[in-house]
C-alpha cells in the first residue's frame, strides 16, 4: 500500500499539468472568496460580513469550493487518462500489480486530492471566520462544521465519477467532454421528464446538492434560517429554490453512487484487456 | 523438474480473427526458448496473456508449476511490445516506480543504468532519449532485481548494430547466469545465437518447436562430389537414402531419409565402389529453415 501511495505522489510531483490545476484550483477559489468578501452591499440591514462569520464560513466557503470541483474530477480524468496513453497501467500489470492495486493508486491519488481540498477550505475559513466574528456565543464556531466532511465527500463522489469516465473511455478528452456535458447538459435535461422528487436522486443533483447554496437573503440579513418562523427571510420559503433531500439521505445516496461509479470502474479494469 | 511456464491449449481472438489458437509451450528453467513467427502469427498476444495483460478465451498456463498470480510477475523482468513510461518523469523516478511495484530496492537503479549505458542520462525526462535509449531503459527496467525470468518481446527493437550488439550480449550474460528467457524477435540471425529452445508460430498456431540445433538439423542437406556422381545418384535412389538429391554442376545434394547420416552415405559410396572426393554437410540458418517453415 505504501509503494502505491509514493508511487502516485511521484506522478504527480513533476507533473506540470497537475501543479497547474491544483493552483488554478486555489487560486480561483481565493479569488472568489477575497473579492466577495470586499463586496460592499449598501442595502440598509444586509451585509455580505456575516457570510464570512462562524457558522455561517462553514456553510459559504465549501458552497464556492463546490464551483470548482468540476476542476478536481478533470485533474483525476487527466491523471488516469495518462495511465492509458502512456500504456503505464499496462506496464503496471505486467510489473507484477493487480488491476485491483490499479485501482488503488488512483483511490489514494483521490482521497489525497479530497483532502488538499478540504484542507484549503478549512483554512481559509478558519482564516476569514477569525477576522470577521466578534460574537462567538451559541457554539457559532463548532456549529454547521460537519459541512466540510459533506463537502469532502462531494469532492471525491465528483472525482470518482470523472475516473470511472476516464475507465471506460480510455480517453482523457473524450472523458472531459462527457463529464462536462453530463454534468451541465444531459442531467438537467433528463431531469426534465421525471416528476420534481424523482429529480433530486441522480447522481451529479444528489452530489452537487451536498453543498447546497446557503439561504443568502437570511444570513446577510443577520437572521438565521430556521425552517419557519416570521423573521426568516429564505429563498426555499418564498418558492425561490426547490426543497433538497435531507442532509444525511442526500450524503447516504453520495456515497451509494461514489461506491458504483469505484465499483464499475473497477469491473470495466479486471475485465477489459489493458 | 519444475517448469518454468507451461501454456495449455491457450486461445485467444480478437472478433473473427484467432491470433492464439491452441498453443502448448514449455519452458524449462535455463531455457533461452525463442518464439518466432511473422507479423500478426501471435507472438505479443502469446506474452501478453502470459504475463497478464490480456485474458486467454480458453486454455491455461502456469508460471512455476503454480496458478498465476500477480505478484509472481514481479519476478519476471517483462518487456512487451513497446517500453511504457511517464513521458514527463527522468529515468531514475520511471524505475523507481517499476521497483516499487516490483518490490525491489531502490539502490538497484544505478546497476540497471550503467549496465545499458543510461547512466550518464539518469536526469533527463523519458521522452528526450531516442528510441534505442527508450528501448533500453526498459531493458533496465526488466532487469531490475535481478528477475530469474526475462520475457522479451523483440527486444532488439528500434536499435542500431551496436545496439543490438550490446541487446545480445546482455541477454548471453544473463543466459550464463542462467536466467530463462522468453524471447519473441524477428531476427532469426539473433534468435539463433542466443536460444536454446524455438517455437515458430504461424497463423496462431505452433508449427515447429524444440531445441534450436534439433531444428536446424532436420533436412541438413549433404553436399557429395566423385567422379561416378551420375551412378552414385542412382544407387542412392535405388537404396532409398534419401529424400531428394540434386545433380548440381558436378556435386550432389541429397536431403537424407530421417535417421540417415552424411557418414551412411559414405559407406554407401564405398560399399559401392564408388570414392568420393569431397562430402560436406551444410547447415541450414535458422532462417531459411523459419521461411520453409512458414511457407
Amino acid at each position: 500500500m505504501r509503494s502505491i501511495l509514493l508511487n502516485e505522489i511521484t506522478k504527480i510531483w513533476s507533473y506540470t499539468a497537475f501543479r497547474t490545476i491544483i493552483l488554478l484550483h486555489f487560486i480561483l477559489f481565493l479569488l472568489v472568496v477575497l473579492v466577495t468578501s470586499r463586496l460592499d452591499i449598501t442595502v440598509p440591514g444586509f451585509s455580505t460580513d456575516y457570510l464570512y462569520q462562524f457558522p455561517n464560513i462553514w456553510e459559504f466557503f465549501p458552497w464556492v469550493a463546490s464551483w470548482f470541483n468540476l476542476l478536481l474530477a478533470i485533474l483525476i480524468i487527466v491523471m488516469t487518462g495518462n495511465e492509458y496513453s502512456f500504456r503505464t497501467f499496462r506496464q503496471h500489470v505486467v510489473d507484477g500489480f493487480s488491476r485491483s492495486q490499479l485501482l488503488s493508486g488512483k483511490a489514494f491519488l483521490m482521497l489525497m486530492i479530497g483532502i488538499y481540498s478540504l484542507l484549503m477550505v478549512l483554512l481559509f475559513s478558519m482564516i476569514f471566520g477569525f477576522i470577521f466574528t466578534s460574537d462567538y456565543s451559541g457554539g457559532a464556531f463548532i456549529r454547521k462544521t460537519y459541512i466540510l466532511l459533506v463537502y469532502f465527500v462531494q469532492a471525491i463522489a465528483f472525482m470518482s465519477a470523472g475516473f470511472f469516465l476516464a475507465v471506460l473511455f480510455r480517453n482523457t478528452a473524450l472523458a472531459i467532454i462527457l463529464f462536462i456535458l453530463y454534468r451541465l447538459i444531459i442531467e438537467p435535461v433528463m431531469r426534465l421528464f421525471f416528476p420534481p422528487e424523482a429529480r433530486l436522486y441522480f447522481p451529479m443533483k444528489v452530489i452537487a446538492n451536498l453543498t447546497p447554496m446557503p439561504e443568502f437573503l437570511s444570513i446577510s440579513s443577520g437572521k438565521r434560517p430556521s425552517g419557519g418562523g416570521v423573521d426568516t427571510l429564505s429563498f426555499r420559503e418564498m418558492g425561490l429554490m426547490a426543497e433538497d433531500l435531507p442532509v444525511l439521505v442526500n450524503l447516504m445516496l453520495a456515497i451509494g453512487y461514489t461506491a458504483i461509479f469505484i465499483t464499475l470502474a473497477w469491473w470495466l479494469l479486471r475485465k477489459r484487456n489493458l | 523438474m519444475e517448469k518454468v511456464l507451461e501454456t495449455l491449449n491457450l486461445s485467444k481472438s480478437y472478433g473473427r480473427i484467432r491470433a492464439v489458437k491452441d498453443l502448448s509451450l514449455e519452458v524449462g528453467p535455463g531455457h533461452v526458448y525463442g518464439i518466432l513467427g511473422p507479423n500478426g502469427s501471435g507472438k505479443t498476444t502469446t506474452l501478453s496473456i502470459i504475463t497478464g495483460i490480456i485474458a486467454a478465451d480458453s486454455g491455461s498456463y502456469r508460471w512455476f508449476d503454480r496458478e498465476p498470480r500477480a505478484t509472481m510477475r514481479k519476478n519476471i523482468g517483462s518487456l512487451i511490445e513497446v517500453p511504457n513510461f511517464y513521458p514527463y518523469l527522468d529515468l531514475v523516478r520511471n524505475l523507481v516506480i517499476v521497483a516499487r511495484i516490483k518490490d525491489k530496492p531502490l539502490d538497484d537503479i544505478d546497476r540497471v543504468l550503467k549496465l545499458v549505458n543510461l547512466w550518464e542520462r539518469r536526469k533527463s525526462r523519458f521522452d528526450t532519449l531516442s528510441l534505442g535509449m527508450k528501448q533500453r531503459l526498459a531493458l533496465a527496467a526488466v532487469l531490475l532485481g535481478n528477475p530469474s525470468v526475462l520475457v522479451l518481446d523483440e527486444p532488439a527493437n528500434g536499435l542500431d548494430p551496436e545496439g543490438i550488439a550490446e541487446v545480445r550480449e546482455i541477454i548471453l550474460q544473463e543466459r550464463q547466469n542462467q536466467k530463462t528467457i522468453i524471447i519473441a524477435s524477428h531476427i532469426l540471425d539473433e534468435v539463433e545465437k542466443v536460444c536454446t529452445h524455438v517455437a515458430v508460430l504461424k497463423n496462431g498456431e505452433a508449427i515447429a518447436r524444440g531445441r534450436v540445433h534439433e531444428l536446424l538439423a532436420v533436412d541438413d542437406p549433404v553436399i557429395v562430389s566423385c567422379g561416378e556422381a551420375d551412378r552414385l545418384k542412382e544407387e542412392i535412389v535405388r537404396a532409398g537414402l534419401s529424400e531428394s538429391i540434386e545433380k548440381q554442376g558436378e556435386k550432389l545434394v541429397i536431403i537424407l531419409r530421417k535417421g540417415k547420416t552424411a557418414g551412411d552415405i559414405n559407406q554407401f559410396a564405398f560399399s559401392k565402389g564408388i570414392v568420393l572426393d569431397h562430402l560436406e554437410t551444410r547447415k541450414k540458418s535458422l532462417e531459411s529453415q523459419f521461411l520453409e517453415l512458414i511457407k
